[in-house]
């Protein structure tokens, strides 16, 4: 075993503060009908302190430099992710949330994923976001909404999510507590040899295609990256992602297609009819059912 | 490859996840204007998607980069459906609070009357300041019909 062996009893008091402190923070930090500076400061400071001693859980990266990025990614996403779900202007929840997607793709970034960072940046902020903020344009009146300023249950539900949270910290912590009976390796070598034999540049490693696991062992050194260097997934990685995707998945692809082909057509049709509804209510508003009756 | 060279690593992007999913679902939980419900839901996705693809990353296995990719299109899909009826939501009511649609509710469930709700805005939003330069834009005689506020 590693010698980071996980201490339940050193760090349950640990998570405990952070959890209680979590609950406070979210509890002042929602929004809650009074606008009150001092409570606002107390909740950003217990966030914080909620965050060092999630901080203090964590476990120690190889390398320095590997271990400041992902600390300054993940700080970014969330913090940006907590301002997302406590400001009270619906528009700033967006640029926030989008600053929390920038942290997102970095930490995806830090796990090696360079594919999915960049089509998160491009799907979700490039995208969707800009579809909210399209949304938001047309429909938000001016000044902050009533509705903008309270919450719905904010002490429960800051003390489910606090709980959920260190309930999934806490069978995170013990993944190296000892055996770790649900990370077993799965048999690799069934399904890589379908990527890496075409695609595989490197001479050592198309030679050894026979034996996957061989294959693996000798071209990680050999991406050169530190980071890298235990990440299987490396090399060539965009060009094996796709090879993946459109070899052993090439059937939820074309479903996901045909996915985005139906919401497309039902955006529309929903829009169509629901137009065709107003319109008739407007112009018979004695008989206020045309209009459910033209939806259906 | 031994795993566990990996696994601080899966531990700490694992409990990045965590707490986006449970700061998403408190946000979805206290939230009434529907599109930061739907933000914090996608907030939740992202969760999903950091875990996924740690441990993609420790398994060495594409498992989790095809199903994130797969988050991706039906988040995409979600958002253009979910839009589309808040937007008719709105039209029909004016507002964007979850509450207007609570005729909804079961029949044995009380319904939800806002106490102490504030009417006027007690504190108002400050903007960034900008530092002027160039010339001074004449008056626009258009401007009551700006936006002050966001």
């Amino acid at each position: 075993m590693t010698p980071l062996s996980f201490d339940p009893l050193a760090s349950g008091p640990l998570l405990a503060g952070a959890v209680l402190a979590t609950v406070a923070s979210l509890w002042l930090l929602l929004p809650n009908g009074r606008d009150n500076a001092s409570t606002r400061w107390l909740g950003t400071l217990l966030g914080l302190a909620a965050l060092a001693a999630f901080i203090a859980t964590g476990r120690r990266l190889g390398g320095l430099g590997e271990e400041a990025v992902f600390l300054i990614v993940s700080l970014v996403a969330v913090i940006s992710a907590a301002a997302t779900i406590v400001s009270r202007s619906p528009v700033y929840a967006a640029i926030w949330f989008a600053l929390s997607l920038a942290g997102v793709a970095g930490v995806l970034l830090v796990l090696g994923a360079q594919f999915l960072g960049v089509a998160t940046i491009v799907v979700y902020a490039g995208a969707i976001l800009v579809m909210f903020l399209f949304v938001l344009m047309l429909a938000q009146p001016a000044g902050l909404a009533p509705y903008d300023r309270v919450s719905n249950e904010p002490f429960l539900s800051a003390l489910a999510g606090a709980v959920l949270l260190g309930v999934l910290s806490l069978s995170i912590g013990r993944l190296s507590a000892g055996p770790a009976t649900c990370c077993e390796l799965p048999s690799r070598g069934t399904a890589t040899p379908l990527t890496t034999t075409p695609l595989t540049t490197t001479p050592s490693a198309a030679a050894d295609v026979a034996t996957p696991a061989a294959a693996n062992a000798t071209a990680a050194p050999a991406a050169g990256a530190i980071s890298t260097a235990t990440d299987p997934l490396a090399e060539n990685h965009v060009a094996r992602l796709g090879g993946e995707l459109f070899g052993r998945h090439l059937v939820a692809v074309e479903a996901a297609g045909v996915l985005l082909l139906v919401a497309l057509i039902g955006a529309i049709a929903v829009v169509s009819r629901g137009e065709a509804a107003l319109a008739a209510e407007a112009t018979a508003p004695t008989r206020p059912s045309a209009g459910r009756s033209a939806i259906r | 490859m031994n795993p566990t060279q990996s696994l601080p690593l899966l531990q700490n992007a694992l409990t990045v996840g965590a707490i986006l999913f449970s700061l998403g679902l408190v946000g979805i939980l206290t939230r009434r204007n529907l599109i930061v419900m739907f933000l914090a839901a996608e907030m939740m996705l992202q969760g999903i998607s950091v875990s996924l693809v740690a441990w993609s990353r420790y398994h060495g296995d594409w498992g989790g980069h095809v199903l994130v990719i797969f988050v991706l299109t039906v988040a995409a899909c979600e958002a253009a459906v979910a839009l589309v009826f808040v937007l008719q939501a709105f039209s029909r009511t004016g507002r964007l609070d979850a509450a207007a649609w609570q005729s909804l509710r079961e029949a044995n469930v009380a319904r939800t009357v806002d106490h102490e709700l504030p009417s006027i805005d007690t504190v108002p939003l400050r903007f960034p300041t900008l530092t002027p330069a160039g010339v001074l834009p004449p008056d626009d005689e258009n401007e009551p019909l700006q936006r002050e506020h966001v």
